[in-house]
């Protein structure tokens, strides 16, 4: 097991330089080079040689890559031309909101994909099962701001049963030394602001966890239809076991385990929906910190939200990649 | 009959069960398939038959220039925009832009796709580490942001975003096909044709490709699906099509997002002619997934 987390370990430091590699050569390919980039186009001859300078583009590329490199290494991001702030203080404070968003997508996903996936199974064939994999269908054929929008005007609009943007009531006051607002409302004990601060969560968690719920259905009724023809489900039902323990230890335990893969490669679709989430919510996370810097053509803000995207989801394939050997020791042997 | 005939006919006859024809066979009796295949099928005549179709062009102005504009009425069943645009027309031409959209970008990640993996998968050694590990590295970032970086880098457009969203398709096609390829390269009808003497390129073009090609229509026809969601979705982001006498339906969307309470059928119309032409590529490529699944055929 110590040899292959070592192993998987390793594995993903080649991943991590070719990424940071291949972001290089991709600012270095923007028009007018990133001089260009950073100054826009009707900038002079001399600010953007001096830029150029400060940047030190003036020198060879393999030491600027080095450099590049090091940087990286140090967690330095470089600084966002509009804030000139450092992207990684900004990206620091913004993560929060996006991973908190994204956790409530994922338990509203799980929540209601793995149940509804299992029942479809059971009624193979029957209304329920073919209902839920054509409502799967629907749900992965929602462009995801277009589905954000619905749920805004019905139910926040029309409705009026829930707020339409941002994180909390503009005008309540709280405390944040997490931002993570439902730890900050938990740790203040101020539940008015916990109630606040959920209901603010529900729509934009729904928005995104809707095509990670359909996935999610789809696979979970996929592994329980493959388990349940297995010879130990048979063996079990035949030496009469209680229906229900055959459901539970036997069927649903092993129909779980591809599941749990599932779940874990969905981190790169919800950072990806939550550019477009965040931006119909006004969520203030690092999607819409994104898209704001690509209208103000940010470059520093953008390579560096890019490398940390691609960082968050090599990572999470890690984790995900370990947490599978730990759970089927068929892989922990290969 | 001639023996020779006989065995002619007997021939002909096996040919009949080919992997084609069951899966011909399974699809039709799929409704789910035969709903997307008509649904596919209107979206594509909706867009090639469009001046026909429409009762106005596309930028005609037929009433007049509101900021709450009327919606659904007898006369213009789906209503009219600000600019006193008819919102029917316009989702009519758009499905040009919108069809256009999905088979270039799936056009365009498929070909790159299909040359680099069957180059990786045929070769082997280190044409196909090179090109794996590049593949693997692309697909470490998500694919939509993938393609919004490209954009970025390239500028917004039409065709820049086709390219950005067909690039980010790419590691997707390569590795299915190399996965493949593979596969087939060990089949025997593979070293028969080797033994006789087929040179490589002839054994990969003409015997390995064909063989390897079904799940890669599955995936081109699921890539069209994801890839005008994702075009819609970088428009609505602003990135879309510059040219403002185009109609795009994601721009559609986007545009009119804050309208949304004053004037819904701005949004809810174009936004419902993205699901429903998605959906029914997803029907076919689930359909033709089940179709030409060999474990499926027993």
């Amino acid at each position: 097991m110590f040899k292959y987390i070592v192993r998987r370990l390793l594995l993903t430091i080649p991943i991590l330089i070719g990424l940071s590699f291949l972001v290089f050569v991709f600012v270095r390919t923007l028009p007018g080079g990133p001089g260009i980039a950073l100054l826009g186009e009707r900038a002079t001859e001399e600010s953007r040689e001096a830029i150029e300078r400060e940047l030190g583009l003036d020198k060879p590329l393999v030491s600027q890559y080095t450099t590049y490199l090091g940087n990286l290494v140090r967690g330095d991001l470089g600084s966002s031309i509009v804030t000139r702030r450092p992207v990684m203080d900004e990206l620091l404070e913004r993560f929060p909101a996006t991973v908190e968003l994204g956790f409530a997508a994922m338990l509203f996903a799980v929540a209601v994909g793995v149940p509804l996936g299992y029942v479809a199974a059971k009624r193979y064939q029957g209304f329920l099962d073919n209902a839920s994999l054509f409502g799967s269908l629907i749900g992965i054929s929602f462009p995801i701001f277009f589905l954000a929008l619905i749920l805004k005007y019905v139910f926040a609009v029309k409705l009026g049963w829930l707020p339409s943007i941002g994180r909390m009531t503009v005008t309540r006051s709280l405390e944040h030394p997490t931002n993570f607002y439902v730890i900050d409302a938990l740790v203040a004990g101020d539940v008015a602001a916990l109630t606040d601060v959920l209901k603010h969560l529900i729509l934009p968690a729904i928005a995104l966890g809707t095509i990670p719920l359909a996935i999610i259905a789809r696979i979970t009724r996929a592994a329980t239809l493959d388990v349940l023809s297995e010879d130990y489900v048979r063996t079990a039902r035949a030496k009469g076991l209680d229906p229900g323990i055959v459901d539970r230890r036997h069927v649903l335990r092993n129909a779980l385990l591809p599941v749990v893969t599932v779940i874990g490669l969905q981190t790169g679709l919800l950072l990806t929906g939550a550019v477009l989430t965040e931006t119909v919510f006004a969520w203030n996370g690092v999607g819409s910190w994104m898209v704001n810097a690509i209208n103000a053509r940010d470059f520093a803000v953008i390579q560096g939200g890019i490398v940390f995207f691609a960082f968050i989801v090599v990572v999470t394939n890690l984790i995900v990649d370990i947490s599978y050997a730990f759970l089927n020791p068929r892989i922990r042997y290969s | 009959m001639s023996v020779a005939e006989a065995e002619a006919a007997e021939l002909s006859l096996e040919d009949q069960s080919g992997l084609w024809r069951d899966a011909f066979e399974r699809l039709r009796r799929n409704p789910g398939a035969i709903a997307g295949a008509l649904i596919i099928v209107a979206f594509a005549a909706v867009a090639v038959f469009a001046p026909a179709l429409a009762p106005h062009g596309p930028n005609q102005q037929v009433g007049r220039l509101a900021a709450v504009p009327p919606g659904p009425s007898a006369e213009f069943p789906l209503g009219l925009d600000q600019q006193g645009r008819d919102v029917l027309s316009r989702i009519i031409f758009g499905a040009r832009l919108s069809l256009l959209v999905g088979v270039v970008s799936a056009g365009v990640g498929l070909t790159i796709g299909m040359v680099l993996g069957s180059v990786a998968g045929y070769f082997g050694r280190w044409v196909d580490t090179a090109v794996m590990r590049t593949m693997d590295l692309m697909l470490a970032v998500p694919q939509f942001l993938l393609a919004l970086a490209i954009v970025t880098a390239l500028g917004p457009g039409l065709v820049q975003i086709m390219v950005a969203v067909g690039i980010a398709n790419v590691p997707q096609f390569a590795r299915l096909l190399r996965g493949s390829i593979l596969a087939q390269r060990e089949a025997d009808y593979v070293l028969a044709a080797r033994s006789l003497g087929a040179p490589g390129r002839r054994l990969l073009l003409a015997h390995i490709l064909p063989n390897s090609i079904a799940p890669v229509i599955v995936q081109g026809t699921l890539a069209m699906a994801t890839a005008i969601i994702d075009v819609a979705g970088l428009s609505f982001l602003g990135l879309g099509p510059a040219d403002p006498r185009l109609t795009e339906w994601g721009k559609m969307v986007a545009e009119n997002a804050g309208r949304l309470e004053s004037a819904p059928h701005l949004v809810l119309f174009p936004g419902f002619a993205i699901v429903i032409s998605v959906l029914g590529l997803n029907l076919i490529g689930d359909g033709l997934r089940e179709a030409l699944d060999p474990k499926l055929k027993s």
